[in-house]
């Protein structure tokens, strides 16, 4: 393909609107620095580090729990233990070396974790739903996340925005934030607990003396009054309010044209 | 050195019920499906399963009914969906699940295969796990000191299976095994085993693993059987060796969502077949394997 055509496409991929997951994964990139380890998962952090790395943090160093380190997947893999995201790794080991070595040890700067739910402490439930009703579901449980959480230096939580998956509350604490408002360290826990929550929104912080869920920036093109409603739990409303930057044009280009061309995860 | 293969119906003969048995698969990669198969046509009862992510297997086993108690970090079976049988099970309290995280079996297992009786970790404090397993397993983990610095820990028991079960790419008669790709707790787990069986994909003479020693994780001093099953981990992938099998995990996943569909699955994939043989040939035989083996240089 010629250099002409490729800037053609580029310019075509950039033009379409930017979607929620675009500007949650470039937030999301913008917590890693250079030179610093990151222990991922696959779908957004994966692809917020990736960016990163592709960006302002080419020395960063990505670790999956199963023991993987510095994969490069060229194709899209199904989950953490789908051969797909081994390729291209520097390191294949296992759960000592990466959670217990690393993580365990201290050395891990930030931790990406998923949720079912995510409350005003930033405690993150992966085990179980409650209905109404008081029927308990179950779903996958804590794997590495209760270690991430516990043992990070920085904790980074990923989830879509609505009123159930952010409640006051968590139905089952799986991985301790600052629970009831708790320092870390009269929490026992070695690492430095939730930075933020990304959610396709807002971003949210705990940088604050009750240490509870506080907005530190509001996603383009939403409303006060749609996030407010959409959380179990009040948010103070800074003001002013500071509006989450949207990708670069050139962050839009690698996200769409190289990071996930096929969209299965910037959907 | 001694020749220990053996068919795995006789290894499986030789597992009492009541047995602890762990497994090394992790959600759908290097399952021991052949394992978990013979375990349930043989239909040994009241087993006691730990690992650290629960997959396809332990699925399975706990479907077929025939597990009281897990001691798991997780489980799922990646984009297609829940453990639905465990799930179910745990929901209807059919079984106890004793659940920790990852690095909680890996230390558990680390303990048992160093022979010391606990480990401390940093990991489940301030968590609901913590708080329910110190009222309901506190001879799984009590909440300690450090002798030395006085920093609080949790005191996780060491992990020493009845049997372990390792599925691994590459091992000779003796039972010298090579894990290919990542391999999470296998190391630990195997070694924490009173029992260590070996499931591989290839058998090779001893001079092929003499030529790389270095990349034999399961040494054949520790092992007791050895059993060569081919394509043994479908429809997980095995990587190096084959794919994961798309198709049949959607076949799987559409009978896991209720029990009488589990039960239909398992009397015609199960039930149903001889062997693991006899499964290969109902899933499509040489043809279907032939579609999901692994490319030379993705090892998928």
């Amino acid at each position: 393909m010629s250099s002409g055509s490729t800037e053609a496409r580029a310019a075509d991929i950039t033009s379409e609107p930017v979607t929620a997951s675009e500007i949650m994964v470039t937030a999301a990139s913008k917590e890693v620095n250079d030179g610093e380890v990151a222990v991922v998962g696959i779908g957004l952090p994966q692809v917020a580090c990736v960016l990163a790395r592709r960006t302002h943090a080419p020395g960063l160093s990505l670790l999956l729990e199963i023991g993987v380190a510095n994969m490069e997947p060229v194709d899209t893999p199904v989950g953490l233990a789908d051969s797909r995201i081994f390729y291209r790794g520097t390191c294949w080991s296992g759960f000592l070396d990466t959670l217990g070595m690393s993580l365990h040890r201290g050395i891990v700067d930030v931790g990406f974790i998923g949720a079912l739910e995510v409350d005003r402490f930033g405690n993150v439930n992966t085990t179980l739903t409650k209905d109404p009703d008081g029927r308990v579901r179950y779903f996958n449980g804590s794997a590495g996340g209760n270690d991430v959480a516990s043992l990070a230096k920085r904790v980074v939580v990923i989830v879509r925005h609505g009123k159930r998956k952010l409640p006051a509350a968590v139905a089952h604490l799986t991985s301790p934030g600052f629970v009831n408002g708790h320092s870390r360290q009269e929490l026992s826990l070695r690492g430095g607990g939730p930075r933020r929550v990304i959610t396709d929104m807002a971003v949210l912080g705990f940088d604050n003396p009750s240490r509870t869920a506080s907005i530190v920036s509001i996603h383009p093109g939403i409303q006060v009054e749609q996030l407010l409603d959409n959380t179990g739990f009040p948010l103070h409303v800074p003001d002013p309010l500071p509006v989450t930057p949207g990708p670069t044009k050139e962050e839009l280009r690698l996200l769409r044209e190289e990071i996930d061309p096929g969209r299965v995860y910037l959907r | 050195m001694s020749d220990k293969v053996k068919t795995i119906t006789e290894v499986v003969q030789s597992i009492p019920d009541g047995s602890h048995v762990a497994l090394g698969g992790f959600a759908i990669a290097r399952n021991s499906i052949v394992f978990a198969h013979e375990i349930i046509r043989q239909r040994k009862k009241n087993l006691t399963l730990s690992q650290g992510v629960m997959g396809l297997e332990t699925d399975l086993l706990v479907g077929a009914g025939l597990v009281s108690k897990l001691i798991v970090g997780g489980g799922s079976l990646d984009r297609f969906g829940p453990v639905r049988c465990i799930n179910r099970a745990r929901e209807d309290r059919s079984l106890v699940s004793i659940d920790s995280s990852s690095l909680s079996l890996a230390f558990g297992y680390l303990a048992g295969a160093l022979g010391i009786s606990f480990i401390s970790i940093k990991s489940l404090l301030a968590s609901e796990m913590m708080s329910r397993l110190e009222d309901n397993a506190p001879d799984y983990l009590r909440r300690g000191t450090c002798p030395f610095t006085g920093e609080e820990f949790v005191f996780l028991r060491a992990l020493n299976p009845d049997v372990s079960v390792v599925h691994v790419q590459v091992a000779d008669r003796n039972g010298n095994g090579w894990i290919n790709g990542p391999r999470w707790e296998n190391e630990e787990q195997a070694k924490a085993g009173k029992r260590l069986i070996v499931v591989t994909e290839e058998l090779v003479p001893t001079e092929f693993i003499q030529r790389s020693p270095e990349r034999t994780v399961i040494p054949g001093h520790r092992v007791e059987a050895v059993v060569h099953q081919p394509f043994g981990g479908h429809p997980t992938g095995v990587f190096g060796c084959y794919d994961y099998d798309s198709e049949h995990l959607k076949v799987y996943t559409d009978h896991h969502k209720t029990p009488e569909g589990m039960s239909r699955y398992l009397d015609t994939y199960v039930y149903g077949t001889r062997d693991h043989w006899d499964y290969l040939e109902k899933i499509g035989g040489a043809r279907r394997l032939n579609d999901i083996k692994a490319e030379a240089v993705y090892g998928y």
